[in-house]
């Protein structure tokens, strides 16, 4: 086991892991930019390196000064979290050559899954179910034209190189797809440095399903469940639960077997998260794979009693997966709802500044992932996500009135966040029911909408 | 020092409305400091008790520190993190030493990082006053290496 690990990230996950590393008895050590100086991260941490002022090209996103403070603190290992530095493949092969062990799966497996047409031709190859689409990159608007008539519209033309729900463009005729389509080339060589684009069908009202899975160095791999993230805005998630209303026990095992399949494809090692789209007939497709431990991943650990990033750092420092895929049940229902400094009524404009006051819930069931405090000062130069609101009930309709319940105990002034959002997405009918695309959220927003 | 002029440098802080107060007294050092109203409330548990830092802890925004530097007193700060060499290499003297003027442009010292030598140079002109950091240790961004004084 480690004695000792670098947390190259900020706000609550890197709190959640020095927690986990405190746990299994490793000292920790945090670095941080100029402006989280008091952070949470920075004071539970047994060490402190102070690594760039604010932005995060000079701070987090710092190769040298990560690798630099990792050294002079003779780390065994560093832990990414998610977003950073997490999926790059670059730095996790630094830290290979520099021996320090980089906590998450080898670069070349993040550099597979991370082009996403690469991605999609290894499922190909293992038979996991894809989206219709282009047999890889689409070269010309021409071509991008013959496939778009091949599959039928709605298209959508998607970034090699993107992700997170960026450098996407939904087209519904070929003339939208002629002017979509160098427009969409344009984006993603300015976002992700790489023209390349492939085309998809565009599914209807999908529901976005993701599978949690968990490999070790010994070959083992095994699925801890689904999470439905269908809840969006802009592709961003905003609320995830578990275990998703629509799958049936013979769809989860299926989904589940495929899971497994594309990561022992990809050669996994670590969590990761194989995304899927259901469509409403209960067809499943192959969306991407996420190579890191993700921002939802307490839901799973609510539903099947698991820390995952106890286990994550466990398989990294070279130990057999604690469990079999028997071992493995879903427990209740969990749901999360991501808490951001924005303001919802104000076209959730972001709202940075000083908490003066504030209350967390809590109670029997109810979980708050977050590294806010009274007197905290939120920094605009990062995401707006200040808190993680997770709750665990006997079944879905306990879970949704303890997170009902939760929300309206949640205090924070002067901040504007979206916690009064969450509450009328759990009192909508379309909810309570199960019934959510990933349309939902944009549609219970328009102003005309009832909710 | 004894528990009488303890108590009177705690009456001095708090008249005062001081936090933090070193001093260095014939070959002793104490350093007292107040928790500052900013710390956060009961709802997260904070073990300052358990937190070292490997490196000098910056003082926090806000807190008044009393301090022996006058104000003309500029520094020269690291620009990156790393382990501070005050010379080229073992052998060699170090390239500044306390007393001496430096010119804008002068190479100070060296922060190296993954086996690269980073050569520091002073942006400003001034007589060394004080090295806070011993040679061979780490360095953080933004950390003190030298104060100088203006000429």
């Amino acid at each position: 086991m480690f004695s000792k690990i670098l947390i190259a990230n900020r706000g609550e996950i890197a709190l959640r892991i020095i927690r986990a590393c405190r746990e299994l008895d490793i000292q920790t050590v945090a670095v941080y930019s100029e402006a989280d100086r008091n952070s949470l991260h920075v004071r539970f941490a047994d060490e402190a390196v102070c690594i760039g002022p604010a932005p995060s090209s000079e701070s987090y996103l710092n190769i040298p000064a990560i690798i630099a403070a990792a050294e002079i603190t003779d780390v065994e290992a560093i832990h990414p979290g998610y977003g950073f530095l997490a999926e790059n493949a670059h730095f996790a092969e630094i830290c290979a050559s520099c021996n320090i062990t980089f906590i998450g799966p080898a670069s070349e497996t993040i550099r597979s899954m991370g082009d996403k047409v690469v991605a999609k031709e290894t499922m190909r190859k293992m038979g996991v179910p894809l989206t219709p689409g282009s047999d890889g990159v689409v070269p010309t608007k021409e071509e991008a034209l013959k496939i778009a008539q091949q599959i039928k519209y709605p298209v959508i033309i998607k970034a090699a190189s993107g992700g997170g729900g960026k450098g996407m463009r939904v087209c519904h005729n070929d003339v939208s797809l002629i002017s979509s389509f160098m427009m969409a080339k344009n984006e993603a060589e300015a976002n992700f440095g790489n023209p390349d684009v492939y085309i998809e069908k565009y599914i209807e009202d999908p529901r976005h399903v993701e599978f949690q899975i968990v490999a070790d160095h010994y070959g083992n791999v095994i699925h801890l469940g689904e999470r439905d993230c269908s809840i969006q805005r802009r592709h961003q998630k905003l609320l995830e639960e578990s275990p998703s209303p629509v799958l049936t026990e013979q769809l989860r095992k299926k989904m589940g077997e495929a899971a497994v399949k594309a990561a022992k494809a990809a050669n996994y090692v670590s969590m990761g998260t194989i995304e899927f789209l259901v469509d409403s007939s209960g067809e499943f497709y192959f969306m991407e794979m996420n190579t890191r431990i993700q921002v939802e991943h307490p839901v799973t650990e609510m539903v099947t009693g698991i820390d995952l990033v106890k286990e994550q750092i466990r398989i990294a420092a070279g130990e057999k997966l604690s469990f079999k895929q028997d071992d493995v049940k879903l427990q209740g229902a969990a749901i999360e709802c991501r808490i951001n400094a924005e303001d919802p009524d104000n076209n959730f404009m972001p709202s940075p500044g000083k908490i003066e006051e504030l209350h967390l819930p809590g109670g029997y069931g109810v979980r708050i992932d977050t590294h806010i405090y009274n007197g905290y000062e939120i920094c605009p130069f990062y995401d707006s996500m200040v808190a993680k609101l997770i709750v665990h009930g006997r079944d879905r309709a306990e879970a949704i009135r303890i997170m009902g319940r939760a929300l309206e105990e949640f205090y924070i002034s002067p901040i504007k966040t979206t916690i009064g959002l969450h509450s009328r997405i759990l009192s909508n009918q379309l909810f309570l029911d199960g019934k959510v695309s990933t349309h939902f959220l944009e549609k219970m927003l328009k102003p005309d909408t009832i909710s | 020092m004894n528990l009488k002029e303890l108590r009177e440098i705690i009456k001095l802080m708090n008249d005062n409305e001081l936090s933090e107060v070193e001093l260095e007294h014939e070959g002793t050092k104490i350093k007292l400091k107040k928790l500052s109203s900013s710390v956060p409330e009961a709802t997260v548990t904070i073990p300052t008790t358990q937190y070292q830092s490997v490196l000098p802890q910056q003082p926090v925004q806000g807190q008044t520190e009393v301090s022996s530097k006058p104000a003309n007193r500029k520094e020269i700060t690291s620009p990156m993190v790393g382990t501070f060499y005050r010379a080229p290499s073992p052998d060699s003297p170090p390239y500044v030493e306390v007393g001496e003027i430096v010119e804008v442009g002068q190479v100070v010292c060296i922060v190296e990082a993954m086996k690269l030598m980073n050569e520091i140079k002073s942006e400003i002109k001034g007589k060394i006053v004080e090295i806070p950091v011993e040679n061979a240790h780490p360095v953080e961004y933004g950390q003190t290496l030298f104060v100088l004084e203006p000429v």
